[in-house]
């Protein structure tokens, strides 16, 4: 999966094109299915994807295909070589760029939802399943059971704050717990709703966090979970699966849901208004935004494949995956 | 009588001796039918490996055998769990015929297919046999030699782990995916598989004490091929024609019913890709206690039997993990009526209750139902968005939402069986998707009348049904059945269930009902019925309320594991005793161990 050597030794020689290609950016996406999906069956078009962000409708595969991929997770540092891909069968793992993968979780981890790398050290990795959270530190070879202090078990994703790793946040079917400890111990925040689907931190305030959730809207906290807000202003829905932060602007988010389309707000999250012009399927799974761009902003949706905004969401369109049910999708500066 | 004529009789009788002389069994039966079973499946051509199997055993059109075995280790037809316990075990059954070449693409789909293990419990048992067999046939070999990148003794470990955690599960407090007859195929063949090639022979002897414990587990509720009663799963064509389900296939190879071979019979007729997965059977060193034979075609004593199983792990909106189902079965020589107690046990397929006789003729059974859907449903066992699974298993399982289909859990249908007496209640809630329960009646039946008194009466063959509707309904044909809708949400049935045997004649049973009928004043508020069944058993059966048999509370910690004639374990003891007439067999899971007297 390494195309970039190339590119590399293209930085070295040419400057001027060197300060092009530094701007592409890499947008990965994890397809839990098709509307093809057959059980047993091999269902090439699902797994890791992913593209340059000048790629247009273009994806490439990595990884295995037919594995219900939820998740990506990339650790940044590595610009790409160690990534995660939570799925059905477990955490898949590589090391070298894609090159050689490995299912690093035995039998008792299945389902897995979510997975997050600890941004100092590759070796440190959270999954999030139906039946808990798990860790390693020593880059998959031993995963432990990390649940003391959460009353529920199913776990939808797991947070990591990049700013403080040892505190995490979990979204789960009953609120969002907190972990000040690595995950040792858990504590439950504020946050008294049920299904909770999504969750993202700001990205430079650790204590400002919302969550999406399957039933009751979004919720927003600026104390890191102590209380929690509704946000409701502009907002017509009450099922989110995604939310996010534009990188190079916090002021601005997007979130997406069931039948939802694409939701922004320019105010941090106080108001959001829909922006969905050329959004030809409205329900939204995945939101990323370019950190290097943030007018570009991606959409993955549940069996209509992946949207593209060139202006911050003025105006979709069509960019690929068509039929796959986008679960989750990120947005790398490498 | 002409001049040969006493020469003749002679010999008749003289034949007739010797089949009573000819101790039938489970030996005789298997021995008998096995390659009949080999022969026929070389001779198809489906893209099975049972079929490649049969075909390199039995030495036919063994070019072709080769030649799809070479195409299926690339092409990507079938995949996954599926493909993983199949393919090893056509391997291991047959390498000493394979060329080296083929053996090494083997060796390489290993490699280079991605075998998910999917998200049920039959595809782990398929998964984790395959992935055990190939990682003990191809052992010392580094990640890079897995499609899963993990080396040979992991995986080999993984499996064996995962394996051994299901067995004592399965022993304890019983499986998920119980008495399925489409499903009881996918555990029946990986472990013929892992009891025939597993070289530990703990391992080995644990796949023998499944295979015993998976078909006497069918015997109990078994009756000339039909496998009766409530299951997990099945699928509506199943459901409706129940010799039409694989596990006839398996109740003809082994327990010698139904008379026919299923391949010819028209009542059979297999869905899946393939149906001949009883080769693996038919090719195994495996033999049936004969014990289970028995236990499954003695029906001269009409039986209850009683069961506990455990609901598939709920991963959200529940209190447990795995909450018990209990199942009670009436077994005579011409009818089952079985029971689930109710609510949701299994998403999407499963079949609560119904009365399974025997006939000659297709669609032999009678059941009700509420065809329930619920996105909530799903996500208690699904961990994709609620708001699209039923879309999503409405892809591949087709009637999820079909207000018509024939199979559901429903969280507003309970039951209360005693003996040959049911009792089904239905309340649904306002506003509830599919707001009707639908019964199931085939055309085909001998006899039906629907009384003025409100009883039902069904005769088929020597099999009698009275079903009393509490609520009015309406009495829709269909292709091979009546249909009988109601639209009450506060609902229910009585069923009595009769034959030849215990009444005497169709009129004798009719006039016994009519001299009956159910209790239930005030059943929209109180949703309670009493009835006195035939035979005198006063019960009382209130929905989410008490279950009353004689002024007493029948508990289900009665049922035990087994809990019958023929079976008995105590929950989560791990220890299966079967038992006919002076002879015994005891499972002994804790200690791998089988134990037989005499």
């Amino acid at each position: 999966m390494k195309p970039f050597a190339c590119s590399a030794l293209l930085l070295m020689l040419l400057p001027g094109f060197a300060l092009l290609e530094a701007r592409q950016s890499t947008v990965y996406v994890s397809v839990v299915s098709t509307k093809l999906f057959v059980v047993g069956a091999p269902n090439p078009q699902t797994g890791l994807f992913y593209q340059k962000t000048s790629d247009d409708t273009l994806w490439q595969h990595t990884g295995r295909n037919n594995i219900r991929a939820f998740g990506v997770d990339i650790h940044t540092p590595s610009r790409g070589d160690v990534l995660c891909i939570a799925s059905g069968n477990g955490v898949h793992q590589t090391t070298n760029g894609g090159k050689t993968w490995k299912i690093t979780t035995g039998w008792r981890i299945t389902e897995v939802l979510s997975v997050a790398i600890d941004p100092r050290t590759a070796n440190t990795i959270y999954c999030s399943t139906p039946y808990g959270v798990y860790k390693t530190t020593d880059g998959g070879t031993t995963w432990n059971e990390r649940t003391n202090g959460m009353g529920t078990l199913f776990v939808q994703t797991v947070l990591i704050d990049r700013n403080n790793p040892e505190t995490l946040y979990c979204a789960t079917e009953q609120g969002v717990y907190r972990s000040d400890d690595g995950a040792a111990t858990w504590k439950k925040t504020g946050l008294h709703v049920g299904g909770v689907r999504s969750l993202t931190k700001h990205p430079t305030k650790s204590n400002v966090l919302f969550v999406g959730t399957d039933d009751f809207g979004i919720y927003a906290t600026s104390n890191g979970g102590a209380y929690w807000d509704k946000m409701a202003a502009g907002l017509d829905h009450v099922a989110f699966y995604t939310m996010v932060f534009d990188p190079t602007n916090p002021e601005i988010m997007y979130a997406g849901g069931y039948i939802t389309g694409v939701y922004k707000s320019v105010d941090g999250g106080q108001s959001w208004r829909r922006m969905n012009d050329g959004l030809t399927n409205l329900n939204v799974h995945s939101i990323a935004v370019d950190p290097t761009n943030g007018n570009r902003v991606y959409a993955g949706t549940m069996f209509g494949g992946v949207f593209k905004s060139e202006n911050g969401g003025t105006t979709w369109r069509y960019a690929g995956l068509g039929g796959s049910q986008v679960w989750t999708m990120t947005v790398q500066p490498f | 009588m002409g001049a040969l004529g006493p020469m003749r009789t002679t010999f008749n009788i003289l034949l007739l001796c010797t089949i009573i002389a000819v101790p039938v069994g489970a030996q005789s039966i298997f021995e008998q039918r096995h390659g009949e079973v080999v022969r026929i499946a070389s001779g198809e051509r489906d893209r099975s490996f049972s079929t490649i199997t049969a075909k390199l055993k039995a030495g036919n059109d063994v070019p072709y055998a080769l030649a799809l075995l070479d195409t299926l280790t690339v092409d990507e037809a079938i995949g996954g769990m599926f493909y993983s316990y199949s393919l090893i075990g056509c391997y291991l059954h047959t390498q000493d015929l394979l060329p080296d070449s083929l053996k090494r693409k083997v060796r390489e789909a290993y490699r280079t297919r991605t075998m998910y293990r999917g998200d049920t419990e039959n595809h782990w048992v398929m998964y984790y046999t395959g992935l055990y067999l190939a990682a003990q046939t191809w052992p010392n070999e580094g990640g890079s030699r897995w499609f899963n990148g993990r080396s040979s003794s992991e995986n080999f470990q993984e499996a064996g782990d995962w394996l051994n955690h299901w067995v004592t599960t399965s022993s304890t407090i019983g499986q998920g995916e119980f008495d399925s007859p489409t499903y009881v195929t996918t555990f029946i063949t990986p472990m013929l598989v892992l009891y025939d090639f597993a070289r530990d022979p703990v391992m080995k002897k644990k796949a023998q004490m499944m295979l015993d414990l998976l078909f006497v587990d069918f015997a109990a509720e078994h009756l000339k091929g039909n496998y009766g009663g409530g299951h997990s799963r099945d699928y509506p064509e199943d459901i409706i024609n129940p010799l039409a389900a694989p596990s006839t296939f398996w109740a003809w190879l082994y327990f010698g019913e139904p008379g026919f071979p299923p391949w010819n019979e028209t009542r059979y007729r297999p869905r899946h890709r393939s149906a001949w997965e009883p080769v693996f059977g038919a090719v195994s060193s495996y033999r049936l206690p004969d014990i289970i034979y028995h236990i499954a075609t003695d029906r001269t004593v009409p039986y209850v039997h009683r069961e506990t199983k455990r609901v598939r792990n709920v991963i959200r909106a529940g209190r447990e993990m795995n909450p018990p189902v209990y199942k009670y079965t009436y077994v005579t020589n011409d009818y089952i009526l079985g029971s689930l107690h109710g609510g949701i046990l299994q998403p999407i397929q499963q079949h609560t209750w119904d009365v399974t006789y025997a006939s000659d003729k297709p669609n032999n059974t009678i059941f009700t139902l509420h065809p329930f859907y619920s996105g909530k449903e799903l996500a208690m066992f699904f961990p994709e968005e609620e708001k699209f699974l039923s879309d999503e298993v409405d892809r591949y399982h087709k009637v999820y939402t079909n207000p018509n289909k024939w199979n559901s859990s429903s969280p507003y249908e309970q039951t209360f069986q005693h003996e040959n007496a049911l009792i089904i209640l239905y309340h649904i809630e306002q506003g509830a998707k599919q707001p009707h329960v639908d019964g199931f009646f085939p055309k085909n039946l001998d006899e039906l009348l629907r009384d003025p008194s409100g009883w039902i009466f069904c005769r088929a063959a020597r099999t009698y049904v009275a079903i009393y509707p509490l609520k009015p309904y309406q009495w829709m044909e269909e292709e091979v059945n009546w249909r009988l809708r109601s639209h009450e949400l506060n609902n229910g049935f009585i069923v009595e269930v009769g034959s030849a045997d215990e009444d005497g004649s169709f009129e004798a049973f009719q006039e016994k009902l009519l001299q009956r009928k159910p209790e239930y004043k005030n059943f929209d508020s109180t949703r309670t019925v009493e009835y006195t069944t035939r035979q005198g058993a006063k019960m009382k059966f209130t929905f989410d309320g008490e279950r009353v048999l004689n002024g007493d509370r029948p508990s289900f910690k009665d049922y035990g594991f087994f809990n019958g004639p023929f079976i008995q374990s105590a929950l989560e003891s791990g220890v299966i005793r079967m038992q006919y007439k002076d002879k015994t067999r005891t499972l002994d899971f804790k200690n791998v161990s089988i134990v037989e007297t005499p």
